[in-house]
């Protein structure tokens, strides 16, 4: 008898710890690429093995890379049509180029009608003015300088975004004007990772988080703790007060959805004792000063984007009437006193933590 | 007769006992809690810092010795100086939560911050 409970005893005791170890635990995963888009990209998945996980890492190593090289405004690649091919050739002839720089473009111009012309790619004469001098502000700090508005408002004379001319029948992309640049910085990296994102949701992936430069892609959810419960992703939103003890000012818990952020976080130049960023304002040539940041959700990275940088060039009310008529999107402001503003919306697809 | 003699109930406790230890042992071998910094060069990591309170010194790797690290007593790590033109790195400031990052990629160096408990509470990536 005292045998037979023993026995029992023991049965159940093994049945709880096969119970325990029944189930593949999927682990967290997370790989960086350093040599894309000159800057981060992160990738962070739940795998059953880092096998698995290494190769979709690879996959999408290998996309970006095409967009990469397809997207870039200062180097050349063998073999190669790439936005520098439009730009090299601009007043001379139209440039046969990849159907994902056709539609980059092609999106690029419906996102300038929608914007009012806050985000325009064509405004590459005036970007590298801006960029020169920030380079050289950076080297030397002493002697940094802005721009002269003269030779601002001469490269504003080609920004003209109608001067592209996009014929998708020949796939080939002309600028009417010898002086004017392609600059894609605002949009092509979200589009890029709309881009990927589509491609991996239609071959079956179902959970991923990918961030090229922080625009993030958040596809389905995670599995929490690693078994089939699926819950959101958190993106911490930083903050762009870098004295502040509070580094983070919020986590976005979200599924199937695109954030990116537009600030001044990292990449500006001081003159004078004042900071001057890299988003410039098409209207007025200079940096934007009416916010430290601007964060934009939505289901279409490539939205996402080129929406952050235009609501990040207007005022509040402006940008608040943009956000209202694009549907499921939602946005928050950073004032340059650390107040948030949130769409009227915002609530809705996310769910909003304190950060400490 | 009764359900469960004393022997039996002496064996319930041992075996409770037993899981409850090794659940503790299993933890503090296993879980490492506390953050940690993780340093990359061209995607392969090279070093590994506990960030914990207290101590503060600078650092750095064999394969990038022009940049130096800090480690602060606060518990946060930052890139203190770097030959690279752009600065973009230093700028990042300090990171000392699990999601943060920072790199310089003219080095191809990458800073990430981990925690070794995972609470999946906590930032997926932080962005801005």
């Amino acid at each position: 008898m005292y045998i037979k409970r023993l026995t029992i005893l023991c049965l159940v005791f093994a049945l709880l710890v096969s119970v325990g170890c029944g189930k593949e635990k999927k682990r967290r995963y997370q790989a960086q690429f350093l040599t894309l888009f000159d800057t981060v990209t992160t990738i962070v998945g739940y795998s059953e093995s880092e096998e698995e996980f290494t190769r979709l890492a690879e996959l999408i190593r290998g996309e970006l890379e095409r967009y990469h090289e397809l997207y870039d405004i200062y180097n050349d690649y063998e073999g190669v049509n790439n936005i520098k091919t439009i730009n090299d050739s601009a007043g001379k002839a139209p440039v046969e180029v990849d159907e994902a720089v056709i539609s980059l473009l092609t999106f690029a111009k419906e996102q300038y009608r929608a914007t009012g012309g806050k985000v325009n790619v064509a405004m590459g004469s005036v970007l590298s003015v801006w960029h020169d001098y920030r380079e050289a502000g950076i080297e030397d700090p002493e002697n940094a300088e802005l721009p002269p508005p003269k030779l601002l408002r001469q490269a504003a004379e080609h920004i003209d975004i109608n001067d592209m001319i996009i014929d998708t029948g020949a796939s080939t992309v002309y600028l009417n004007d010898p002086l004017m640049r392609l600059d894609v910085g605002a949009v092509a990296k979200g589009y890029a990772v709309r881009r990927l994102a589509e491609y991996l949701n239609n071959m079956g992936v179902d959970s991923l988080l990918i961030s090229v430069g922080g625009n993030v892609a958040a596809i389905g959810g995670k599995p929490a703790g690693g078994y089939d419960k699926i819950t959101d992703w958190n993106i911490g939103v930083q903050n762009p007060d870098k004295e502040s003890p509070r580094s983070e000012l919020m986590t976005l818990a979200v599924s199937d959805r695109s954030v990116v952020s537009s600030g001044i976080y990292e990449r500006y130049y001081t003159v004078g004792g004042k900071y001057y960023h890299h988003i410039i304002d098409p209207a007025t040539l200079m940096p934007s000063t009416n916010f430290t940041a601007v964060t934009v959700i939505c289901p279409d990275s490539g939205a996402a984007d080129a929406l952050s940088t235009a609501i990040f060039n207007m005022s509040l009310e402006e940008g608040r009437g943009i956000i209202e008529s694009v549907p499921d999107t939602e946005a928050l402001w950073i004032l340059n006193d650390g107040t948030i503003e949130y769409s009227d919306g915002f609530k809705t697809p996310v769910s909003v933590r304190d950060g400490n | 007769m009764k359900f469960a003699k004393k022997t039996d109930m002496l064996i319930i406790a041992s075996i409770v006992l037993f899981c409850v230890v090794f659940w503790l042992v299993y933890r503090g071998v296993y879980a490492k809690p506390g953050k940690y910094a993780e340093i990359y060069h061209n995607s392969q990591q090279v070093k590994k810092v506990e960030l914990q309170s207290g101590s503060e010194y600078v650092f750095s790797v064999p394969q990038s010795p022009e940049v130096v690290f800090r480690v602060y007593s606060d518990g946060s790590i930052a890139f203190l100086s770097s030959d690279c033109p752009d600065k973009v790195c230093i700028r990042a400031g300090r990171l000392s939560r699990a999601g943060q990052y920072a790199a310089c990629l003219p080095n191809r160096l990458y800073i990430k911050i981990v925690s070794g408990d995972g609470d999946p509470g906590e930032a997926d990536i932080i962005i801005g």
